[in-house]
């Protein structure tokens, strides 16, 4: 099976995706196998690319491929989850760091949690209590380690100490965006696995992260889209999970809300609704699902319950606060930093504050 | 005949004697001044020859040599035109010797032999003092602010025939004097604009009087729109009165670098100074071949604004460091090191992104993704290290700017707030703000036990808080406890300094 690794090999050697060459050529054993003279029939008359193929194909041997695995601590597999099969245009072999992936059919939910790079607070917060909250609950969340939700829900699973799967739009040598690559690291520490269908030194290109998404959606026994704008990233892994006839959950979001429009276009399409992890379980029944996950109480009478009810409401600044609770400004930032150290609201870098894991 | 006089030369804060020799010999008539002087020094041969002709004096037709000494210190600036002209007269013969005997002057001659203001002359004025002269002829437009200073008698001139009818007795001298205290006394009624115009915000209404109460540094983040700068500058309205030593203090810095505003005697109100975010390091800390005072030491006292601080120059923020850290600026030149003092109430605000609107509710942020954490990221490191509170300031809404909305406490009322939290801090024995205590000392004022120092410790674990931030914490919340009035500091006031705590790196990159 060496010439799957092979076939990764040369698609980072010509820089580009070899899914609809293999598709040409009959199969992408017909594809490596392919001999001189048909070859441009099949890549295309590109002199540069035919060039560097021949290079590549010559140079390739199964023991420089061991060795550069082994020298990035990598590992491959050709053995793809038949869930990733299905797809139509499978990746050849999947090169990862981290944990291998777990078998198909053991039972173990895995998760999408999917959605904008440009996320509001609220959907930040969200994503990361519904990672935590399905981890605990005996899922894997996997993501495409992109800012925003993605780099949340990761964020999130580690949180409750759970294993995640990072889907590279890039080779697994090349993360991307570098604000990630500690985030990379923790995932892998934890025990999570990072991922990519690239050899090394594949840069991450735009055409390359909807071919991540058809990854995601293929690893993933349902997918979660929590924030996305009328057109975004995020629904085109919906799409994919439909294709292979996977539940599609979306987050809704306030009437009107930009970064909400997609999850709203999804629901009206007949995607399920997802409000807490729950909603996830409930779709994927008869999967190995833990059980109930607890969370924080909420605050009973005084200031704080005031506060807290008002944040539950709506994610809010405290001076929207002091209008809305007819409370002093000390009274609110004091009841709040009791409500954060009990991890019942969280703030996000401008001060904005949300209920956690509702 | 060789005649003398001093005169005070300026450097930093302080001043040097320089001694001021006029020669006449026979020869070509020429003059000449010696003694590293500078271009402008150079250049008062002119000045000095014309003032004198035109205030009916004569320029003798011999050889005159000048010399400055000690001639190791460059001589800068037109200042020694009347003491060049002072001496030049007793070598001549035109004035007796004896007269220049204790006296000192300083001051710049116009063509016509009248005398123009100059800088630091309160600077001088305290040099003269301290030496011992009995007399300093001043420009009469700078005898208000050296009057400040006592033990030396300020002898105001408007031209040269002026000080020489002043020290022949042809004309009595009006020594200039003023009564500080009454000055200060006035001030303190007054100030710039008022908290009372200021709408909605009371979140930054409330951590702004934190900030007046513990000397506590400040960032605002927020929108275009939202009234960071308003805020900011109504500050020094709620900071306590200045006290005579103090404002003697800002009128040296002030003078020196010639910012004194005009007909002022004293600085009797804290500064506010708001550089525009191209200043250079330089600008921003001070500098220049003969030191002189930047902003950070103009803001000495009052309050430091760092408008758009994502957009000054790591290189100038960096250069913050250390006046943030010890209170005073040292520059070190060639020949001499100047110490300007530096304990400005630092106050930063900035935009949430570069196009102002992430976070806003109504307004979409259009940056790209990433852009908005890459640039508050820039604001980590030297300066985010030293800020005790965070807040965000959001935009008005419509109903506010137009006035539905009531507007907030006179100043005064915050203000004696402010005092009264002082006063508590005095009472204790501390003899700075709770901002500026060293970390010992914070703690010793900030004793937790039972519940409060649970609390603190959950704190500590859920936010992984550095040893840094953990003192940062208890200095807030000590102030909030002045602000109260209690002596215990209390579980609320903890909780409520916590939310004044930065964004971790953690939160800041999500």
């Amino acid at each position: 099976m060496m010439w799957r690794l092979g076939l990764l090999v040369l698609a980072q050697a010509v820089n580009r995706d070899l899914q609809a060459a293999a598709r040409r050529a009959g199969g992408a054993k017909a594809l490596w196998d392919c001999d001189q003279g048909r070859l441009p029939s099949v890549l295309g008359h590109d002199d540069d690319a035919l060039r560097a193929w021949k290079a590549a194909r010559k140079a390739f041997s199964t023991e420089w491929a061991m060795e550069e695995l082994a020298r990035q601590g990598a590992w491959w597999s050709a053995q793809l989850p038949p869930s990733i099969d299905a797809l139509v245009d499978p990746p050849f072999a999947l090169v990862g760091r981290g944990s291998p992936l777990g078998q198909a059919g053991d039972g173990v939910p895995v998760v999408a949690v999917v959605g904008s790079r440009r996320p509001t607070a609220r959907g930040l917060s969200f994503a990361r209590s519904l990672a935590s909250d399905l981890c605990r609950q005996g899922a894997v969340v996997v993501s495409g380690l992109a800012l925003g939700i993605d780099a949340a829900a990761h964020q999130g699973a580690l949180d409750a100490g759970g294993s995640t799967i990072a889907v590279l739009g890039s080779s697994v040598d090349q993360i991307a965006p570098r604000t990630n690559l500690r985030l990379a690291e923790r995932i892998i520490a934890s025990g999570g696995t990072v991922l990519s269908e690239y050899w090394f030194e594949t840069p991450p290109a735009p055409w390359r992260f909807p071919a991540r998404n058809r990854v995601v959606a293929g690893i993933a026994d349902a997918v979660v889209v929590v924030e996305a704008a009328e057109r975004s990233g995020a629904l085109i892994t919906a799409d994919f999970a439909l294709d292979l006839g996977r539940p599609v959950l979306a987050v809704p979001g306030p009437a009107g809300a930009t970064m909400s429009q997609g999850c709203h276009h999804l629901l009206r399409a007949g995607a399920a609704l997802c409000e807490r992890a729950e909603d996830v379980v409930a779709e994927l029944d008869g999967l190995r699902w833990l059980g109930e996950s607890a969370g924080p109480a909420a605050p009973e009478g005084g200031p704080d319950a005031v506060v807290f009810d008002e944040v539950l409401r709506e994610p809010q600044l405290v001076d929207e606060l002091a209008e809305t609770c007819g409370l002093s400004t000390a009274e609110i930032v004091s009841a709040l930093g009791r409500l954060e150290i009990d991890g019942l609201v969280a703030r996000d870098a401008l001060n904005r504050y949300s209920a956690r894991g509702r | 005949m060789v005649a003398h006089i001093v005169s005070p030369a300026l450097l930093g804060l302080h001043a040097a004697t320089v001694h001021v020799e006029a020669d006449l010999r026979s020869g070509m008539p020429a003059f000449a001044v010696v003694g590293l002087p500078d271009t402008a020094v150079q250049e008062s041969r002119e000045r000095v020859r014309s003032g004198l002709v035109n205030q009916a004096f004569k320029v003798p037709r011999q050889r005159i040599i000048v010399n400055l000494a000690p001639a190791d210190l460059r001589k800068v600036g037109p200042q020694y035109d009347l003491p060049i002209a002072l001496a030049i007269l007793a070598a001549s013969g035109q004035i007796r010797r004896t007269l220049l005997a204790g006296l000192g002057a300083v001051g710049e001659l116009a063509l016509d032999g009248s005398l123009r203001p100059l800088q630091g002359t309160i600077a001088m004025a305290e040099h003269a003092a301290a030496n011992g002269w009995t007399r300093l002829i001043v420009p009469a437009a700078n005898a208000a602010e050296a009057a400040l200073v006592t033990g030396v008698d300020i002898v105001p001139a408007t031209s040269v025939r002026h000080a020489v009818d002043i020290l022949e007795g042809r004309t009595e001298a009006e020594f200039a004097a003023i009564d500080p205290q009454r000055l200060l006394a006035d001030h303190a009624g007054r100030h710039g604009p008022d908290m009372r115009e200021i709408r909605g915000q009371s979140g930054a209404r409330r951590a702004l009087e934190v900030a007046a109460a513990g000397a506590h540094s400040t960032l605002m983040i927020g929108p275009p729109g939202g009234g960071k700068t308003m805020l900011a500058r109504r500050l020094p309205s709620i900071l306590p009165p200045l006290d005579l030593d103090h404002a003697v203090t800002l009128t040296r810095i002030h003078s020196v670098a010639g910012k004194l505003p005009a007909g002022a005697a004293m600085m009797a109100e804290r500064p506010f100074r708001a550089p525009h975010h191209t200043i250079s390091a330089v600008g921003l800390v001070g500098g220049g071949t003969v030191p002189r005072p930047g902003e950070v030491t103009l803001a000495h006292l009052g309050v430091l604004f760092l408008d758009e601080v994502c957009a000054f120059s790591p290189a100038a923020l960096d250069a913050l460091r250390q006046p943030l850290e010890e209170g005073t600026v040292d520059i070190t030149r060639g020949m001499m090191t100047a110490r300007f003092p530096a304990r400005p109430l630092l106050v930063c605000a900035g935009n949430p992104c570069p196009c102002g609107y992430d976070g806003d509710a109504d307004r979409p942020c259009t940056c790209p993704p990433g852009r908005a954490t890459a640039y508050r990221a820039r604001l980590s490191g030297p300066i985010m290290d030293r800020i005790d509170l965070h807040l965000t300031v959001p935009r008005l809404e419509s109903g506010d700017i137009v006035g539905q909305v009531q507007g907030g406490e006179e100043s005064v009322v915050v203000r004696s707030r402010v005092i009264a939290a002082r006063a508590r801090a005095a009472a204790r024995g501390q003899t700075v703000a709770n901002g500026l205590l060293p970390a010992a000392a914070a703690r010793a004022v900030c004793v937790l036990e039972g519940p409060e120092e649970a609390l603190l410790r959950r704190a500590v674990d859920r936010y992984a808080l550095s040893a840094r931030a953990y003192d940062r914490l208890l200095r807030v919340a000590r102030t909030i406890a002045d602000l109260e009035g209690v002596e215990r500091v209390e579980t609320r006031h903890l909780t409520e300094a916590l939310g004044y705590r930065l964004p971790s790196a953690d939160r800041m990159a999500a």
